[in-house]
């Protein structure tokens, strides 16, 4: 049975209603919980790489293929909690691929909580491109009306690096006329830079529930446990969701981090072991990566070493549950714990 | 991620076990996996503090370096779709090598195959590879050819090779439509001439190689020979009491000598004494061949009178009949080896060999003073003249003897200036020339001529010096020991460019490998055995592969290269074919000798 929810001292009133603890329980259907978050674009703009990097899996076959990349619904990509990755080619050459995308289009549609639609910049096709990205608006637009919608500009490492920042706001502004009336955030982005991070971490920030209470209930852990920094990663992908530090750090490419431990995390998974924490310790610093929450991984940085590393732990340790109820406040279907 | 899902799962049920069971707050270690858990662990020492660091990566590196690492175990080695493209790398020169402690440093600047030889080295390596055992027959050269002539061949043939030498330097970077940073003298030819090119080649490469072995294994036979002499000599002899057997360095008159029983001369098929050179100085020479007129000295018969022992050791101990099967059993399982590596270590005996035979030469002069006449046609009892139409055979030792053309590009690819490369090379033609000049000029000019006749000399001039002499004693023991290293290494090549070329694998089995050992041993042992002139050897298999590599090759390369470029103009035409024309001549001509 489920527990009645309590109010803690130091979290905010909850942004939506608030569930009755009476509330009779339903048997949701399992597809109808799921959230999806489509990935799309042109065959080859660089999609199946781009989840790759992110999600630190690999790649299974050639990417340049005859047919297109048709992920199953049940994709085993899953992050945030419940939200399922899926992975669809548009607007490929192949009559089947149109074909199926057609008459499968509701189906694919339904239930989206994101759209990401990746652009080739150096596409010679633009206007089709256009073409394909409004009729997936289209489909957005009847069937998850809701849903946030994200272009990112790809492989902007191809442009000479003067030109960069001009093309992008032509992409940009284009992009804004033809989506109306629907609002997409615009990035670019190359996998060869920070700025895939840096794209894919405000797409994942603006995904994670209750996102403004975490931040400020972080930096009040920070200043608690007296760390000199603390972030927060999401748990698939180590995307930086949110960061606290008490001082300007040297570190301009701190995200790179997260490339470290997904590495780490393969090498584990060739073991067929897991990743589950690491703490690094020198006579400057102590660093403890953990699990903290259902959907996020904390970090911790404390630069006085005297203090015990178990010290930190325990307090990590009592601070995940405030945070896991605060995370499952918002509603059931962003938690895995439900009882 | 399903795995990871249901393992947060997992992890999540058992923090709460942890709470209901307040146990050691053992959070990072099982009991049970502690020597698995144990943490990683960085000496002190090794940590680099962020104050005295030299040269940090910066972090726009480090970055791009963890990226890429993490790209690199994203897909398979075949799948190109996360590979770094080239706009993306650093060039090399920003390229550092630095360790995950921080430290990091830059590459040497990585020039294609270069090498970093100064030119000091290079040029004694090209010397020291040039300087073979056709040193012990210039003398014989020069006196076949008179000393005026010879001194001039000398100096003309090491003009020209030099020049030929030039030529197959510059061929390789005259073709501009490959790349032939990694050729050697055999691909040029191959390009130009295919395969006949390549073919033909490889054959004179190997007529060169087998006649040098041909070469050491009479000599070794011979130094093997007089050295074992010399410890009978030295030692057995001493047993032997009354006959009062010295070496016939004393003063005791050549005549008493010869009666006495013993090794009164361990100079070979004699009888007469007054071949032998007898100063109170105990520096003999001899001439080991003037009984016979020229004959090959081949032959033993020393006369032992009563002396048993000494005849049983000269049977057993016999220059060609059987020291040549002794080296057999030594040095044929040195050839059978797979990579001759361990013997390329003695290469300094080589030098070695060639200063003590400097400084040998410079005291025996120092010791008999300058016997020089000057006869210009004809030869008089004692001496030579000066000009003698025979030669071409020194021309045939002089070919093998500046003969360095086939590895002459792998020697200067490793010059570290590489414009030096013509200079260096001058340089050390300069010096072989002035080697073999030196040598050549002091043996010939301070033979003792009153008493013998310069036409003594033989064809390797430490056969002069009776097996007794020190000096040369040390100098056979030094060369025999050099020999016997480079031997395997000869035959190391000769089976390598045979073997490789005909089956296409180094050592096919060790079948095969003993089938060859075999022929090339047994030539070198017939060679002892019935024609044991070193000075014939060198100046037949000389002049053949000089042929080739010397003479035609680099000419008929240069002039199709400039005719393929158009800038073949008729003096450059006319001087190349006459270069080819000598080259012929000269193994023509060998054999009328």
């Amino acid at each position: 049975c489920r527990r009645p929810l309590q109010a803690l001292p130091f979290e905010k009133e909850p942004a939506g209603p608030q569930p009755s603890p009476w509330r009779p329980r339903r048997v949701m259907p399992n597809t109808a919980m799921k959230k999806k978050v489509l990935l799309m674009g042109k065959s080859g703009s660089g999609k199946t790489s781009m989840r790759s990097i992110i999600f630190a899996n690999y790649i299974a076959r050639d990417t340049r293929r005859l047919g297109a990349t048709i992920d199953v619904e049940h994709s085993h990509v899953r992050f945030l909690g419940n939200l399922v990755l899926n992975l669809w080619d548009c607007g490929g050459q192949d009559t089947f691929m149109e074909n199926y995308f057609t008459s499968q289009r509701d189906n694919i549609f339904r239930n989206v909580e994101v759209l990401i639609y990746v652009f080739d910049v150096e596409s010679h096709e633009l206007e089709k491109d256009m073409h394909y990205y409004q009729s997936c608006l289209e489909a957005i637009l009847q069937n998850s009306p809701d849903a946030k919608i994200f272009c990112l500009v790809h492989k902007m490492d191809l442009v000479q690096e003067d030109q960069r920042d001009l093309i992008f706001k032509e992409r940009e502004e284009d992009l804004r006329r033809l989506s109306r009336p629907l609002e997409c955030a615009c990035f670019r982005t190359s996998i060869w830079d920070e700025t895939l991070y840096k794209a894919w971490s405000s797409i994942v920030y603006q995904l994670i529930p209750n996102v403004q209470p975490l931040e400020m209930n972080l930096r009040n852990f920070a200043q608690i446990i007296e760390a000199d920094e603390v972030l927060l990663f999401e748990r698939a992908t180590f995307l930086v969701i949110s960061h606290y530090q008490c001082k300007e750090q040297r570190d301009v490419h701190r995200f790179e981090i997260s490339n470290i431990i997904k590495q780490f995390k393969l090498s584990c998974s060739k073991l067929a072991a897991s990743f589950q924490s690491m703490e690094v310790r020198n006579s400057n610093f102590a660093a403890f990566i953990d699990i903290f929450t259902s959907n996020t991984y904390v970090m911790v940085v404390i630069s006085d070493p005297s203090i015990p590393s178990a010290a930190t732990l325990i307090n990590i340790r009592n601070a995940r549950k405030h945070f896991e109820k605060l995370e499952r406040v918002d509603g059931p279907k962003h938690s895995l714990l439900m009882r | 991620m399903a795995n990871m899902n249901s393992d947060s799962r997992h992890l999540l049920i058992s923090e709460v076990d942890h709470e209901r069971d307040p146990g050691p707050m053992n959070i990072q270690f099982e009991s049970s996996d502690l020597r698995s858990k144990r943490p990683f662990y960085i000496e002190p020492t090794n940590i680099v503090s962020v104050n005295h660091v030299i040269q940090r990566v910066s972090d726009h590196a480090s970055a791009m370096n963890k990226r890429i690492h993490y790209y690199s175990r994203l897909s398979t080695p075949a799948d190109k779709a996360l590979i770094a493209p080239d706009h993306v790398v650093p060039a090399p020169e920003e390229c550092y090598v630095y360790s995950p402690l921080g430290s990091a440093y830059k590459l040497q600047s990585y020039t294609e195959g270069y090498g970093k030889n100064t030119s000091l080295v290079t040029i004694f390596m090209i010397w020291n590879t040039m300087m073979g055992t056709s040193i012990l027959s210039i003398p014989w050269g020069i006196k076949q050819a008179g000393f005026t002539t010879g001194m001039c061949v000398i100096i003309l043939m090491g003009l020209l090779t030099l020049y030929c030498c030039y030529r197959v330097v510059k061929s390789r970077t005259m073709i501009s439509s490959l790349d032939t940073t990694t050729w050697e003298y055999p691909d040029v030819c191959r390009h130009y001439f295919g395969s006949f090119g390549q073919w033909s080649s490889l054959l004179f490469s190997l007529v060169s190689l087998i006649g040098a072995m041909i070469v050491y294994w009479v000599l070794m036979s011979n130094f093997l020979f007089n050295t074992g002499k010399f410890i009978f000599i030295e030692t057995g002899f001493r047993h032997v009491g009354q006959t009062g057997l010295k070496l016939l360095t004393s003063s005791d008159p050549p005549a008493s000598a010869s009666q006495s029983a013993g090794i009164t001369d361990f100079i070979h098929h004699i009888n007469d004494t007054d071949t032998i050179l007898n100063p109170n100085n105990s520096n003999p020479v001899i001439c080991p061949s003037a009984g016979s007129g020229g004959h090959p000295d081949n032959s033993s018969m020393i006369f032992y009178a009563n002396d048993t022992g000494a005849q049983q050791f000269e049977k057993w101990w016999d220059k060609s009949r059987t020291v040549p099967f002794y080296l057999v059993g030594l040095l044929l399982p040195l050839l059978n080896f797979k990579s001759p590596s361990f013997f390329s270590k003695f290469n300094i005996l080589g030098t070695v060999s060639v200063l003590y035979l400097i400084f040998l030469v410079t005291f025996k002069a120092v010791r008999l003073g300058f016997h020089l006449e000057f006869h210009w046609f004809i030869p008089t009892e004692f001496f030579v003249p000066e000009i003698r139409l025979q030669f071409p055979q020194l021309t045939g030792v002089l070919t093998l003897a500046f003969f360095i053309h086939n590895c002459i590009i792998t020697l200067l690819k490793n010059n570290k200036k590489q414009e030096n490369n013509v200079r260096d090379l001058c340089i050390a033609y300069m010096l072989v020339t002035l080697t073999y000049l030196y040598i050549g000029v002091l043996v010939f000019a301070s033979f003792p001529s009153p008493p013998l006749s310069k036409d003594c000399i033989e064809q390797n001039f430490l056969d002069n010096f009776p097996s007794s002499d020190t000096l040369s004693f040390i100098a056979r023991i030094f060369l025999l020991f050099q020999m016997m290293t480079v031997y395997p290494l000869l035959g190391y090549l000769a089976r390598v460019q045979l073997l490789g070329h005909i089956f296409g694998d180094i050592y096919p089995s060790i079948f095969h490998v003993l089938v060859l050992n075999l022929i090339i041993v047994g030539a070198g042992v017939t060679m002892a055995c019935f024609y044991p002139n070193i000075g014939g050897i060198i100046r037949y298999s000389g002049a053949a592969c000089g042929l080739a590599f010397v003479f035609i090759y680099p000419s008929l390369i240069y002039i199709i290269s400039l005719h393929q470029e158009e800038r073949l103009t008729w003096p450059k035409l006319i001087f190349h074919v006459f270069i080819i024309i000598l080259g012929v001549a000269n193994l023509t001509v060998q054999f009328f000798m």
